[in-house]
């Protein structure tokens, strides 16, 4: 999760421009992380002894390890180790920002470095992170009451496992926006209660991004916005709704039941106050997912 | 194994759950399909048609896949019926064995679920 969390990171910090993230996104998939990459990362090298051997590259036809190994920065042992090593997205996501010369590999260190810093993250790697991550990604949600801040939190970073388990990895969520009414184009929206809070949720976006979306959802190949696409958000959002009363019943002890889902077009969504849009930017289009929260105490 | 000749009923209120259920069983020879979007006209559909097997998925309008299962048992106890079931449905999936369902997948549906229906049923394809 924590790549699509690093994202967000480089939108705020200023670092990279919308445009410049969706298209490195859109490469990543294709691409494979380098051994300079990988050295910097694990730390071995730092980003300008790496850019050094890039530019050693030019000049002769060798490979980044074995020139890495003759000017001493790295071992064979820590080659062959780096050869075999998994790479975290966020890695390979920055990666490709160097390679676009959206950034340099300074920099690149520089930002993973601040990042740890600001996120308090010894090890990037390391998976029990991820929820603190969503949380701080969602410090922009006000609830009073802490009980329903944790279930927002559960509910969404279940939200964005799902988008990764079901439509792909190669997503940003953009900043939260807080707003008591929604203009919506293609949307799908699914209530579910219990005794202590109701939430409302949606799905909206263009009808070409949802053509789009369902394809990957139903694994299809839609071309145009059909009773098939319109189907396939609604059955997303109620696997994902039903995959969160599961949990609130495993985990809380608490029964949550799910309304039938609702699609409506070209339509104001209004919920209250308390109700935010989370801009989910894909490749082919930014989806967004609307959540409104009411405790009924 | 002759699929061609095998009636199935999908029924389901997803037109993308009929589809996606239907472009699987197609991939195993399957290509006689009656559908229906509610418990009840699966229901008639079974009465007029009397399908080799039945695809019912539990939470539908009208009459849900548990209702629909003892309907159709109470008409013919022979009747070969798979519940689809969703998840936080196992409660209900539980009630429609006891009516007499006689087997379950669990959406989202693999292919592998379903082949292993198919050749449990009509022997390997």
């Amino acid at each position: 999760m924590y790549t699509q969390v690093f994202g967000n990171y480089l939108l705020n910090t200023g670092m990279v421009t919308t445009d410049q993230l969706l298209s490195a996104i859109s490469t990543q998939s294709s691409a494979h992380v380098n051994l300079g990459t990988l050295a910097i990362h694990k730390g071995y090298m730092t980003a300008s002894e790496a850019e050094r051997i890039f530019i050693l590259q030019t000049h002769q036809d060798k490979r980044f390890g074995e020139l890495a190994v003759e000017q001493g920065y790295l071992t064979p042992e820590q080659v062959t180790e780096l050869l075999q090593s998994q790479v975290p997205g966020y890695v390979l996501l920055g990666q490709v920002l160097i390679e676009q010369g959206v950034i340099s590999a300074t920099q690149m260190q520089n930002i993973v470095t601040d990042y740890c810093s600001e996120f308090e993250i010894d090890d990037l790697e390391e998976y029990e992170e991820q929820s603190d991550l969503v949380h701080h990604l969602l410090s922009d949600i006000d609830s009073e009451d802490e009980d329903i801040r944790e279930y927002i939190n559960e509910y969404l970073l279940l939200l964005f496992n799902n988008l990764i388990r079901f439509i792909g990895d190669d997503f940003t969520p953009l900043n939260v926006i807080k707003i008591p009414e929604v203009p919506t184009e293609r949307c799908t929206s699914q209530s579910l209660n219990c005794s202590s809070f109701h939430i409302e949720s949606a799905l909206d976006m263009e009808p070409a991004v949802a053509v789009a979306f369902a394809s990957r959802y139903a694994k299809d190949e839609f071309e145009e916005f059909d009773e098939y696409v319109r189907a396939s958000m609604e059955d997303f959002l109620n696997l994902h709704n039903g995959l969160f009363v599961v949990n609130m019943s495993n985990d809380f002890s608490m029964e949550v039941t799910l309304e039938p889902p609702v699609t409506q077009d070209d339509s104001l969504f209004s919920l209250g106050e308390s109700t935010y849009i989370f801009p989910i930017m894909f490749p082919f289009g930014i989806v967004h997912f609307i959540c409104s929260v009411h405790s009924k105490e | 194994m002759v699929m061609d000749d095998k009636k199935v009923l999908i029924s389901d209120d997803s037109v993308l759950a009929r589809k996606q259920l239907k472009d699987i069983l197609k991939h195993f020879g399957c290509s006689n399909f009656l559908e229906a979007s509610n418990g009840q006209e699966a229901v008639n559909i079974y009465k007029e048609h009397n399908p080799d097997l039945v695809f019912l998925d539990i939470v539908m309008p009208v009459m849900d896949g548990v209702s629909a299962t003892k309907e159709i048992i109470a008409y013919d106890a022979s009747a070969d019926i798979v519940i689809v079931s969703s998840v936080g449905t196992q409660a209900q999936l539980k009630n429609a064995i006891i009516e007499g369902a006689r087997d379950f997948v669990q959406k989202p549906i693999q292919s592998s679920q379903i082949q292993e229906i198919i050749n449990v049923r009509f022997g390997g394809h």
